[in-house]
């Protein structure tokens, strides 16, 4: 790392290198960003998006989304959506990633079956939890019927509340195998004289847990967490697979509120500005990861 | 810190960047008027000089009307030289995305067929040519052609058109010892009778969203109000009927996430007595379920007859290939071109001379036919798909028990009111 850091020094030949990556970046991503940005400051509607006749107009989009009842709704959804995820999926992606560390027989190939839920298109989760979720018809209402948890029939997706949760049960599904594989990664990073010697010391399992995993396992789930929050806070497809935001708007996170804004309703400059929202809040908790990896790289 | 900030602005572009809205180049797609408006004479002398390549985008994802499309597109290239044709699908899904974006970044076909109710906000973009000395719509319906004119001028071309009806099932209808309700009492009672087991008595499609608008405004226009009146004694009447056919349990909740096309197959599936649904619905039917008694009848109504138009119609784009769209138009629009597309398709033709021709001896097709002259057209204004929003947004809570009628007209005017308003 120090070598490489006296080379850039002493010959910039090196920034070349980046050069083409940089470009791409600035062209294909940088752009545009900063275009959707100026855009979240203009007056860009049906009226005026061919002919040029739009006019800055300051914060008044950004005023205005903040009093616009489902973008606030749309907000908080994505955050209580975000949060719930990813405590469940942490948990139970934990616990699953300490039983597969033990050295039974069948945990390996187990363990790879489990990525499936990642490793498939989001849209057809969606799909399958929609058919699941489903009113009459619906495997999840049978099995809670047989289990005479319930009398009648809930109706998931066509009540506000329920509908959110069954959104967000489905993401937690997707999103366990990803905390599994990499609490399992962290896992074996951590050496077993450390249990063994505890062993000695008479340590029992819950002293173990809390004296030697978690503390050795910090910096994973540091980036577990983060890593996770970005995942979640973007996502698009399950929701507008699933629900489309409804039933009347209340599950809309503000990627498919800003979708809804931008291209069902033709207000492309609000529609800018709420996803200028979800970019800042983005930028923000990637800062965050950055400084605790660099944080990790120190130690 | 301040590597790190570059390197968290790069993490979080990657992350965001397929959130990022369209462009803002502008400009390049402005109104054509240039070329077009030099009036008739043109026009008679165009074909000589129309040539090149015309693209076409459409979105229907059904084979039998994609076949239909390119068996006339063939014909056409076969016949001349000058004008080559081609067509692109494009879902329906990003359809708008894609004519959004291609507005905005200049890169659009030079044909499109799109969905009636967004005609005019394309119009008003400017990305479409007007067309008003280039084409004779005299002998059309008036719906159709309503929703492709704007400020007076002529925008596009009906494609077809199609409508909405009541379906039913005669045996469900027959078992419970009902006729065909014509009024919306009639409709509730036979609703109730035929709702059994797991079978409900009545579905339409309540999407919130375009498709679930269309389904709804029926109700409304019934009353005699129109869809920009919803907070009136007609739009509360119509949301308390939607009301009162949930609250009865012949109604399907779950009707909020279904599509037309899910309707139809709850339908078709023994799970639906009576649905209302569309014209193009029947070659599918009629093929899937030969066997399944059901027929058709006017939308029951409250206090005059009314149904959707739906459809789709021509727009030419301007800036692009103007004079070779035009021919094409002209080809696909005349005579026995547009008869084959429109049996092909199952559509009514929005040519009155054309239609009348169309289902003779078809008693099925023949109720829609007559629907036609009762049938409304959404819009036309550039800013209808948020006066959509707010109406389907009222029913779905109705619906869902969210809002009382009341409340949920009130909120659909406030925002009706000020899209109208601010024009």
């Amino acid at each position: 790392m120090k070598k490489l850091k006296e080379f850039f020094r002493y010959d910039n030949v090196g920034l070349l290198f980046i050069l083409p990556a940089f470009l791409y970046m600035l062209i294909f991503v940088g752009y545009p960003i900063i275009s959707n940005i100026g855009l979240s400051f203009q007056d860009v509607s049906v009226r005026n998006l061919a002919n040029g006749d739009r006019h800055f107009i300051g914060l008044a989009n950004y005023v205005e989304i903040f009093s616009d009842e489902f973008f606030r709704k749309s907000l908080v959804n994505t955050l209580v959506f975000t949060v719930s995820c990813l405590i469940f999926q942490f948990l139970i992606g934990f616990a699953l990633a300490l039983f597969f560390n033990k050295r039974f027989k069948i945990a390996k190939p187990v363990r790879g079956l489990l990525m499936i839920p990642w490793m498939m298109p989001m849209t057809v989760t969606a799909l399958m939890f929609k058919f699941m979720f489903s009113t009459d018809v619906g495997i999840i209402n049978y099995i809670l019927r047989c289990l005479h948890l319930i009398d009648n029939n809930i109706e998931w997706l066509t009540t506000p509340g329920t509908a959110m949760a069954a959104v967000v049960i489905a993401n937690i599904w997707i999103g366990i195998p990803f905390n599994t594989i990499l609490l399992s990664t962290g896992l074996t990073t951590i050496p077993q004289e450390l249990y063994e010697s505890a062993s000695v010391d008479g340590a029992n399992k819950w002293q173990k847990l809390f004296g030697i995993t978690l503390p050795l396992l910090r910096p994973t789930i540091e980036s577990i967490l983060v890593l996770g929050f970005i995942y979640t806070f973007k996502v698009y497809d399950l929701v507008y697979v699933m629900t489309e935001g409804g039933p009347v708007n209340s599950t809309h996170l503000l990627s498919t509120y800003s979708y809804k804004l931008s291209f069902d309703m033709f207000q492309y400059s609000k529609g800018s500005a709420v996803a200028n929202v979800l970019f800042v809040i983005l930028l923000l908790v990637g800062m965050l990861y950055i400084k605790i990896t660099m944080e990790g790289e120190k130690e | 810190m301040k590597k790190g900030l570059i390197t968290a602005l790069a993490a979080t572009m990657c992350l965001s960047v397929s959130l990022v809205g369209c462009g803002s180049s502008a400009g390049s797609a402005t109104t054509g008027d240039a070329n077009t408006g030099s009036g008739n004479k043109e026009v008679a002398s165009a074909s000589g000089e129309a040539a090149g390549d015309v693209t076409i985008w459409y979105y229907w994802e059904t084979e039998g009307h994609q076949a239909a499309l390119n068996h006339i597109i063939e014909e056409f290239n076969s016949q001349q030289d000058d004008i080559t044709v081609q067509a692109k699908y494009v879902p329906f899904a990003d359809f708008k995305k894609q004519l959004s974006v291609g507005a905005s970044a200049g890169e659009l076909p030079d044909l499109v067929i799109l969905d009636n109710p967004d005609h005019a906000a394309y119009a008003a973009m400017g990305i479409f040519a007007d067309i008003t000395d280039k084409f004779d719509v005299s002998n059309y319906y008036d719906g159709p052609v309503n929703s492709c004119t704007l400020d007076g001028r002529l925008y596009g071309v009906p494609f077809g058109s199609n409508d909405l009806v009541l379906f039913y099932n005669e045996d469900m209808l027959e078992a419970a010892g009902c006729e065909v309700p014509t009024t919306w009492d009639e409709l509730l009672t036979v609703a109730k009778a035929t709702t059994k087991d797991n079978v409900y008595g009545f579905a339409h499609c309540a999407l919130q969203n375009e498709e679930g608008t269309f389904n709804f405004l029926p109700w409304v226009w019934s009353t005699g109000a129109t869809s920009y009146e919803i907070d009136s004694d007609g739009g509360i009447k119509a949301l308390e009927f939607e009301k009162s056919l949930i609250e009865s349990g012949a109604f399907p909740k779950e009707a909020i996430n279904w599509t037309q096309g899910d309707t139809m197959n709850q339908f078709i599936s023994g799970n639906l007595a009576m649905m209302i649904n569309g014209t193009w619905q029947i070659p599918t039917m009629r093929e899937e379920v030969p066997d399944l008694h059901w027929n058709v009848a006017p939308i029951p109504q409250d206090k005059q007859q009314a149904s959707g138009l739906g459809g789709e119609n021509y727009a030419v784009i301007a800036g692009g290939n103007e004079d070779g769209a035009v021919e094409f138009l002209k080809f696909a629009t005349s005579g026995e071109t547009c008869l084959y597309m429109m049996n092909a398709m199952g559509y009514i033709s929005a040519d009155s001379t054309i239609a009348a021709t169309q289902f003779q001896g078809d008693d099925v097709y023949q109720v829609f036919v007559d629907e036609m002259q009762y049938a409304n057209a959404r819009g036309p204004l550039p800013e209808w798909p948020d006066i959509s929003d707010a109406i389907s947004l009222a029913f779905n809570k109705v619906i869902i028990g969210e809002a009382s009628p009341e409340d949920a007209a009130k909120e659909a005017q406030a925002t009706i009111d000020s899209i109208i308003g601010s024009k």
